[in-house]
């Protein structure tokens, strides 16, 4: 012990203290409960625990990301809304709403939000995105154009991907046959790389869709499977 | 996403916007899932804790508009406390103490340490002004949920030694924080 340590008998227990104690969480369940309480009751110690959560607050950075499994977002909406996941697609096409988003990060976002979400400044810049969806089908994807790397990233946002068969990704320019532009490589994110015509092609109204084919992809260049999302390129 | 993308959507969220809710999961979940598994040390339990977690997310979204705190902040103090929670009322204290022999308190990653910057770097640099244990057993409660019981376990020290242990700690770095 050296010598400048307080007596611990001259440092009174207090409220702080218990704040402290109950943001680090090394409390018994029992009291755990009763300081939950008290924090929706007593406003002034709800403020204790608020700043000693964001003292702490940098310590989450240590938290590494790690990828959920596909099924999850699933079984969340049905505890949720309990019926078919397709049934707010206006959201998807309201473009105010997606143009207020400081979306230009949401790319970096899938993939963990670790220092980026505290240091990267809001960017706000005309940005190509797509939502693919499509009746009957589980399947909810997202697709962003990196403007900067040129890729494509589609992200998985809901449904069960089958593991017995290969998704591909196609685009449609009005009239135009469908072009493939590859696989989904992950049941998470999978970046698209696209040829100089391919990118020409990608713009406002332009159609992304994800077929479901034999493992390897449709074999003759063609979708040959049912589409399981699709959706139109939108500038925001 | 910057930390305004996701105050805009969970404020989208507490009025029920569904879209907003994939967004904001696409966006969130896989560090909140890191949380459930450093926490909880368990894969399917985690799962079920984080689901959990989004149900409360979905309903408690419209008290984040009150909450004086960053968006991230926000979403990992529901998660820490959700996995608190549990393993508070999971594990009869003797398993938890036979675990607690058996794991060493991993040192910040340097890497972590080193690239951290400002209040990041702030909270190290005071953590780095408590004694070695100290330190580890302040970490080691924030970061995994660790009991009172788990860490005077495993710094063999007795339980109201802990507690006195930490409130020294506790009161240091908070002068060392605010000052």
């Amino acid at each position: 012990m050296s010598p400048t340590e307080p007596d611990d008998n001259m440092i009174p227990e207090g409220d702080d203290f218990i704040a402290a104690e109950y943001v680090l969480g090394v409390i018994p369940q029992q009291e755990r409960r009763e300081v939950a309480r008290r924090i929706e009751t007593d406003k002034p110690f709800a403020d204790l625990v608020a700043r000693w959560q964001t003292q702490l607050d940098p310590l989450n950075d240590e938290y590494d990301a790690a990828q959920a499994p596909q099924h999850l977002k699933s079984r969340i909406d049905q505890r949720l809304f309990a019926i078919e996941v397709a049934a707010s697609s206006s959201f998807w096409n309201n473009i105010a709403f997606w143009r207020g988003l400081a979306f230009a990060a949401l790319a970096f976002a899938v993939i963990g939000i670790g220092r980026d979400l505290i240091e990267r400044p809001a960017r706000i810049r005309e940005q190509l995105v797509a939502s693919m969806e499509t009746q009957g089908s589980s399947v909810r994807t997202l697709a962003i154009f990196d403007d900067q790397t040129k890729k494509l990233k589609v992200t998985v946002v809901s449904g069960d991907i089958p593991k017995d068969r290969s998704l591909e990704l196609w685009l449609i320019a009005g009239n135009e046959a469908p072009v493939s532009l590859g696989l989904m490589v992950s049941p998470q994110v999978t970046e698209f790389n696209l040829s100089s015509p391919l990118l020409a092609k990608l713009r406002d109204g332009t159609t992304l869709a994800l077929t479901l084919e034999p493992v390897g992809g449709a074999p003759g260049g063609a979708p040959t499977g049912p589409i399981v999302a699709a959706g139109v390129v939108r500038k925001i | 996403m910057t930390p305004e993308g996701i105050s805009e959507l969970i404020s989208r969220v507490s009025l029920r916007d569904r879209a907003a809710f994939d967004v904001l999961y696409a966006a969130t979940s896989a560090k909140l899932f890191g949380v459930c598994l450093r926490v909880l040390g368990n894969r399917t339990e985690a799962e079920d804790a984080l689901q959990d977690i989004y149900v409360k997310i979905w309903n408690k979204a419209g008290r984040f508009a009150v909450a004086d705190t960053s968006p991230i902040s926000w979403l990992v103090a529901i998660a820490r406390n959700h996995c608190i929670d549990i393993l508070r009322s999971r594990k009869p204290a003797a398993v938890e103490l036979d675990q607690a022999a058996a794991v060493s308190e991993p040192s910040p990653n340097p890497e972590q340490a080193a690239v951290a910057s400002g209040e990041a770097q702030r909270i190290y640099d005071c953590l780095g002004r408590l004694e070695a244990d100290r330190a580890a057993a302040v970490r080691g409660a924030y970061l995994n949920g660790d009991s009172y019981e788990v860490l005077a376990s495993r710094h063999k020290v007795p339980l109201n030694t802990m507690r006195t242990w930490l409130r020294r700690s506790l009161i240091k770095l908070k002068e060392c924080l605010e000052g």
